[in-house]
């Protein structure tokens, strides 16, 4: 901040500027590991700041950064508390600002107590410190603390191992609140708690953040606890913030790459689907990788994203750092008409049939998105007409920011290796004399793809992705001789050997019994997720198709009648043939179910036995 | 507590059974030895003789012989020195209060020096006072007991002449207060306890160093820190205060270090404590008497074991939880 701005502006609570913190690595020599780099953020007096990303991205070093506790000269830039400097301030300097002015609940309120004192007794430790407060007074006010947070008196001579995560949880509340702080930093405030606490225990924050009047930094991946008790958001990554925001609009429609990926691999009640993370992991601090940080992980990453930085910029309502401006569009469809007109087949409006009527869809880089329809609802014209098999009445398709009817017939060439499609009978598309290597060879074949040494490895990689053999025996083999499940995995290996940008897989399992379509689905989804494709998932099964997709598309007589995120879909279906489809849907057969636990973040039930649906193809 | 009270009666009791049945099971049976003419252990007064079968009993059944020994453990008759014939329980009774203030004053120092020294060491882990106190630690702990107290005893002793060289007590002194006589034992006991001390500090400097170094990496000293509070309270009240449950948990096994140790310093410095018994029992293979030594010396370790275990169940609410 400029002094004439500051001269006009009031003085924030908060203003972090180019904050940096560093770290000695673990072996000594070497550089200093930069654990936060360049991080700036104001918050104002009374309101309330979510700072989220995931384990190791340089929150908790912040939270610490604001109190000082890193080991001197380690931490650069600037932090101002009401205007006060407070960086490379000295030991002595820092204890009246510690808890009189920003308090902080750490994380891991397990281990965050002295195991020898009573939490009496440590809460009120600062009353004495700061305010000189001690015997009945301390007395009264711990206790008057406590009953904020709803504990009782017993829980105050209690040792820390009598209590449980939650209690320690508040009690933690308890002794940040105690000296009345101007700034209170939760770190990671829900984290270890079963769902029910949690609740509660955001239930509380809220109810003390209005009536403290603190300034709040909230530093979580619980995205939840974020939405519910922020009014801005910063996302960070790898020790640099990549998108900030009011928290409502980030959460709903995010812009980083980043923040999009983080929210879709957020455990969410409401959706039935199976998680799956960002690919990759987390870049190692000593080493970030050049460029933007986020392009190993990064769907959409282009050339530039390998050596230049994006730096953080203003874009609508909100900072993003991406050089593309954010999440991009993989494929538009904007108003698609089709129709056909009946041959010989009489009937009124002259024979001819909408099977398309002005739909719109959209669909971003490496995301699921499911078709949902009963047969003849126009679902598969509408694929089509996106992958360019068949020319639209109206309306246009652009993907990658390139119309597909436009293009010319080179252009159409390279699009066509950049969308695959995988039709739902794979005995219609592939002929049954080929062997297997030469169905899924024959896309290179067409496309001249390098020498025919490059080709064989290419074949064999997609086979060993769909998880299929790829000794001699089975490539020799012959499409006849397959299983429909295996001829299914071909077709996908097929669709995959030209490394495409984009799948479009009409009913790619509807032949198949239920546990190889259970199967089969998840091994899409974990293909998709591995190459950061995006997967447009045409089904008449809505219950499997939301195991995997992030937004579901639904239509009906070649309309879009609802379109929305998956659990939102799944949850509150707004249209009622939504609900129709939800209903009839596969009921639960809870002896078959199928417990999954992913990461020890969600147990889900799910049935794989589809009982007698009302709505099934032919 | 009550599971170790019973554990400690067990010990006791194995190892006063041990004590029994060593010199009996060894070779050549050492304690036949002494009444055989035969024999050149053979004990040739025969005074002595009689109280040696008298209280052994060679004559009759194990089962009685074993019996006798426990009653006579349990009331004091611990038999007759062979060479000094005097009861062994009387020539105890007269050495041990030495060697329990020798080694309790040294165990003192020496704690309250390490908790002090090691706490502040690792406040300043890595700094150049640091460095100083440990490297001090480890020569403490290393250097020959028997060396540091000659040492000592050239240069303050026969060199500056300001204390005295040998002995417990002036010989043949004769005090006018209880005052003077403290004075005079303190004067004895300065150089040998010093000896004793610098043996010990640096085991138990180390020691104490390491556990508050631990007891500052954890979650909590980072809360204490942020929440203001002043470094004093920080170091005592809560890095020692932790560090406090392992330096108490090896004070068993420091004091019978200290026991050890003290057998060598009383000999150096002539002092009139049990190590001076032991050498001289040893020395004659007076049979009852290093029986009885062995007996009271394990007696006293055993003893600040229980203590040291009931204290640390004191010191930490987990453990009080437990029992
Ligand atoms: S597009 Fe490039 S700059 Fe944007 S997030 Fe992806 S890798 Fe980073």
């Amino acid at each position: 901040m400029t002094g004439a701005a500051a001269a006009n502006q009031p003085v924030p609570l908060l203003a972090v500027r180019d904050l940096r913190v560093y770290f000695s690595p673990a072996g000594q020599d070497g550089p200093p590991v930069r654990a936060v780099d360049a991080v700036s953020f104001d918050l104002a007096d009374g309101a309330a700041l979510g700072i989220v990303g995931e384990t190791a991205s340089g929150k908790t070093s912040i939270a610490r950064a604001l109190l000082g506790l890193h080991p001197p000269g380690s931490t650069r830039g600037s932090i101002r508390l009401t205007g006060q400097e407070l960086v490379d301030l000295l030991e002595e300097e820092w204890r009246p600002i510690r808890w009189r002015r920003v308090a902080m609940a750490a994380q891991s309120s397990g281990s965050a107590f002295d195991p020898l004192y009573r939490l009496g007794e440590q809460i009120a430790e600062p009353l004495r410190a700061h305010l000189g407060l001690a015997g009945r007074e301390a007395q009264e006010r711990v206790e008057a603390l406590a009953r904020r947070v709803g504990l009782e008196p017993r829980h105050l001579r209690a040792y820390p191992h009598q209590l449980s995560g939650g209690e320690k949880q508040r009690a933690m509340l308890a002794m940040a609140l105690c000296c009345g702080p101007e700034l209170l930093v939760l770190d990671e405030p829900t984290s270890g708690q079963d769902v029910l606490s949690r609740a509660r225990l955001i239930d509380l924050l809220d109810q003390i953040r209005q009536e403290s009047g603190a300034g709040l930094l909230l530093i979580s991946h619980d995205l939840a606890a974020v939405a519910r008790l922020t009014g801005r958001v910063a996302v960070l990554y790898a020790g640099k913030l990549v998108e900030v925001g009011p928290t409502a609009a980030v959460l709903a429609h995010p812009r980083h790459p980043y923040t999009w990926g983080l929210l879709n691999a957020y455990p969410n009640m409401t959706t039935a689907r199976d998680l799956r993370g960002i690919r990759g992991r987390l870049p190692d601090p000593a080493d970030p990788p050049p460029g933007c940080r986020f392009h190993p992980r990064c769907t959409q990453a282009v050339e530039r994203c390998r050596h230049e930085e994006p730096p953080l910029a203003l874009a609508g309502d909100r900072l993003v750092a991406c050089h593309l401006g954010g999440l991009q569009t993989l494929l538009r469809a904007d108003g698609l008409r089709k129709v056909f007109s009946g041959h010989g087949r009489p009937g009124p409006e002259e024979e001819r049939v909408e099977a398309v009527r002005e739909a719109s869809l959209e669909l971003l880089e490496g995301e699921v998105v499911a078709l949902v329809g009963e047969t003849g609802s126009g679902k598969t014209t509408l694929g089509r007409l996106l992958v360019g098999l068949l020319q639209a009445d109206g309306g246009r398709v652009v993907f990658e920011g390139q119309d597909l009817a436009a293009a010319s017939g080179r252009q159409r060439k390279a699009l066509q290796r950049r969308i695959q499609l995988v039709a739902q009978d794979p005995f219609d598309a592939v002929s049954p004399r080929l062997t297997v290597a030469e169905i899924v060879r024959e896309p290179l074949d067409v496309q001249k793809v390098g020498p025919a040494a490059e080709r064989e490895e290419k074949v064999r990689r997609a086979l060993q992705a769909v998880g299929l053999p790829v000794d001699p025996a089975f490539l020799t083999r012959r499409a006849h001789e397959l299983s429909g499940g295996q001829l299914q995995r071909v077709a996908i290996a097929r669709a995959l050997v030209l490394d495409p940008k984009l799948i479009v897989a009409d009913e790619p399992v509807s032949m198949l019994d239920a546990s190889e379509q259970a199967k089969l689905i998840n091994l899409l989804k974990e293909i998709q997720n591995e190459r950061g494709m995006g997967l447009l998932l045409i089904s008449h099964d809505l219950a499997l198709v939301r195991k995997v997709a992030d937004r579901i598309v639904v239509m009906r007589d070649g309309e879009i009648v609802e379109e929305g995120l998956a659990g939102r879909v799944v949850a509150q279906p707004r249209h009622p043939y939504t609900r129709a489809l939800l209903e009839a849907a596969p009921a639960f057969a809870w002896e078959d179910v199928e417990e999954r636990d992913e990461g020890g973040v969600i147990l889900e039930k799910q049935s794989v036995i589809p009982a007698q649906a009302g709505i099934h193809p032919e | 507590m009550q599971r170790r009270i019973l554990s400690y009666l067990l010990t006791l009791w194995i190892v006063l059974t041990v004590n029994f049945l060593l010199p009996r099971l060894l070779p050549g049976d050492p304690l036949a030895a002494l009444l055989d003419p035969q024999s050149s252990d053979y004990v040739f007064d025969a005074e002595a003789r009689a109280a040696l079968e008298a209280y052994y009993g060679l004559d009759r059944p194990l089962p009685e012989q074993y019996g006798r020994y426990l009653l006579g453990a349990f009331t004091g008759d611990l038999g007759r020195s062979i060479r000094l014939n005097r009861p062994v329980g009387e020539l105890i009774g007269a050495h041990l209060p030495w060697t329990l203030l020798l080694t309790g004053t040294a165990l003192f120092l020496a704690s309250l020096l390490a908790l002090l020294g090691g706490t502040e060491a690792a406040w300043r882990r890595g700094s150049w006072r640091d460095r100083v106190l440990v490297t001090a630690g480890v020569v403490a702990g290393n250097a020959p007991v028997y060396f540091v107290g000659m040492m000592l005893l050239i240069l303050f002793g026969a060199w500056l002449g300001w204390l005295p060289l040998a002995g417990g007590r002036t010989p043949f002194a004769h005090y006018d207060t209880p005052l003077a006589a403290a004075a005079d034992v303190g004067r004895h006991l300065l150089l040998p306890a010093l000896t004793l001390t610098l043996a010990l500090v640096g085991a138990k400097f180390l020691l104490v160093r390491s556990s508050v170094v631990s007891v500052l990496s954890e979650d909590f000293m980072l809360v204490l820190r942020a929440k203001g509070l002043s470094e004093g309270r920080l170091k005592w009240a809560h890095a020692l205060r932790n560090a406090l449950l392992p330096f108490v948990a090896h004070l068993a096994a420091h004091a019978s270090m200290a026991i050890t140790g003290a057998v060598f310093i009383e000999a150096l410095f002539n002092y009139p404590g049990m190590g001076r018994l032991i050498f001289e029992a040893v020395g004659a293979r007076d049979y009852p008497l290093i029986q009885g030594v062995f007996l009271v010396v394990s007696t006293v370790v055993l003893t600040a074991n229980l203590l040291a275990d009931w204290l640390n169940a004191r010191l930490d609410p987990r453990l009080r939880a437990e029992q």
